[in-house]
């Protein structure tokens, strides 16, 4: 049996639940085997992809409260609807306890804007998270707030600590937009 | 990376191992993240693979299923089941994916997109140059399209386990089993 020393812990090469495959033979095993190696050859991991989860580790929040993703037309309306309205814009909502944060987002070419508002209002700094980079806008008296030219891909929203209202920092769900 | 040999490791200690590097991590371990990122991309890029992701959806996907579970590391009920969860995190956003660009356009498998910009050989043609290479992936490429989102879950790089492809799946982990086994016969078939 062969196993992997990775970074410094010991990963075993075989997982543990096929062993008791009864369905499985030798000749499965193999065949299954030089599948792996094609797929390796064909189509490995991209390296940059890599590098993006190694980095991801940096966007880690600690002693966040988490708004997770409560809505999203592209997924929660029914096909129908989709197909009939060629919608331009996509609505995202974020919930935590006693906040909502609701986003607009509309594409222009490779770019999105963001439209967004807070619930309950409040005026606030919102930090839009992307990639490498951190854009921080603010919020008018009404809650709402605005951000353009916001690369496509993975983002995430963050509200600093309001600790007049006892309130932790609050980061939303990363989604691709 | 150096191979060792020994006696398999049981289930739960195995887990106990993923479940360590979840702990790790959670407390700002990088080398434990590391580990983590060297474990499961494999599995996460193969379910970007089997749900035939055009190559902008298959970055985002796996971008941001690296992000969630940064996100979600210390959050964790499961720490030992993290591979199942990043195959669901994977699979949920895999179809949120295409449900956005069945909108927009079809667009073909183009995992090779790297090789093609470079210019010269893709690692495809170069590949498949092998007769026995080339036999065998048009052979896959005619499978039924369960049998191939199946076997191409399996085929990840370290092994994914029956629990992490049937969280890829969404199906019981006891019909992987049958499956693969029906599968992999009828790939025997059409390479006889």
């Amino acid at each position: 049996m062969t196993y992997l020393w990775a970074s410094g812990v010991l990963i075993s090469y075989e997982r543990q639940d096929r062993r008791r495959d009864v369905h499985d033979g030798p000749d499965d095993t193999r065949l299954e085997e030089e599948l792996r190696e094609l797929a390796a050859r064909l189509e490995p991991v991209p390296d940059r992809l890599v590098q993006s989860a190694l980095d991801a580790y940096a966007w880690r929040t600690i002693d966040a409260e988490l708004a997770e993703l409560a809505f999203d037309s592209l997924a929660d309306q029914d096909a129908a609807a989709l197909v009939r309205g060629q919608q331009q814009e996509r609505l995202l909502s974020f919930r935590a306890a006693g906040l909502t944060i609701e986003v607009e987002v509309t594409a222009a070419g490779p770019a999105r804007r963001l439209i967004g508002q807070l619930v309950p209002p409040r005026r606030a700094e919102v930090e839009i998270r992307h990639r490498d980079e951190v854009v921080t806008v603010a919020t008018d008296e009404f809650g709402r707030f605005t951000a353009d030219r916001i690369p496509s891909g993975p983002v995430s929203l963050r509200l600093g600590p309001t600790p007049g209202e006892g309130r932790s920092a609050v980061v939303t769900e990363w989604i691709p937009i | 990376m150096v191979a060792v040999t020994g006696a398999m490791p049981t289930d739960p200690e195995r887990s106990r191992r993923t479940g360590d590097l979840v702990t790790a991590a959670a407390r700002g371990d990088d080398a434990a993240w590391k580990a983590l990122v060297e474990q499961f991309s494999g599995l996460i890029w193969s379910v970007t693979r089997a749900y035939r992701l055009a190559s902008a959806d298959a970055a985002d996907v796996f971008q941001v299923t690296w992000l969630r579970l940064a996100e979600h590391i210390g959050r964790l009920e499961h720490p030992e089941h993290v591979g199942a969860w990043l195959a669901t995190t994977a699979r949920r956003e895999a179809l949120r994916a295409s449900r956005a660009s069945a909108r927009v356009v079809l667009t073909d498998d183009d995992a090779v997109f790297d090789a093609r910009e470079a210019g010269g050989e893709t690692p495809e043609q170069a590949v498949l140059r092998s007769e026995r290479a080339d036999q065998l992936w048009r052979a896959f490429r005619t499978l039924p399209a369960r049998c191939q989102m199946l076997l191409r879950l399996l085929m990840a790089t370290p092994p994914p386990s029956y629990t992490e492809v049937a969280a890829a799946l969404d199906r019981p982990v006891g019909s992987i089993g049958p499956t693969r086994a029906r599968c992999l016969r009828l790939l025997r078939e059409k390479l006889a």
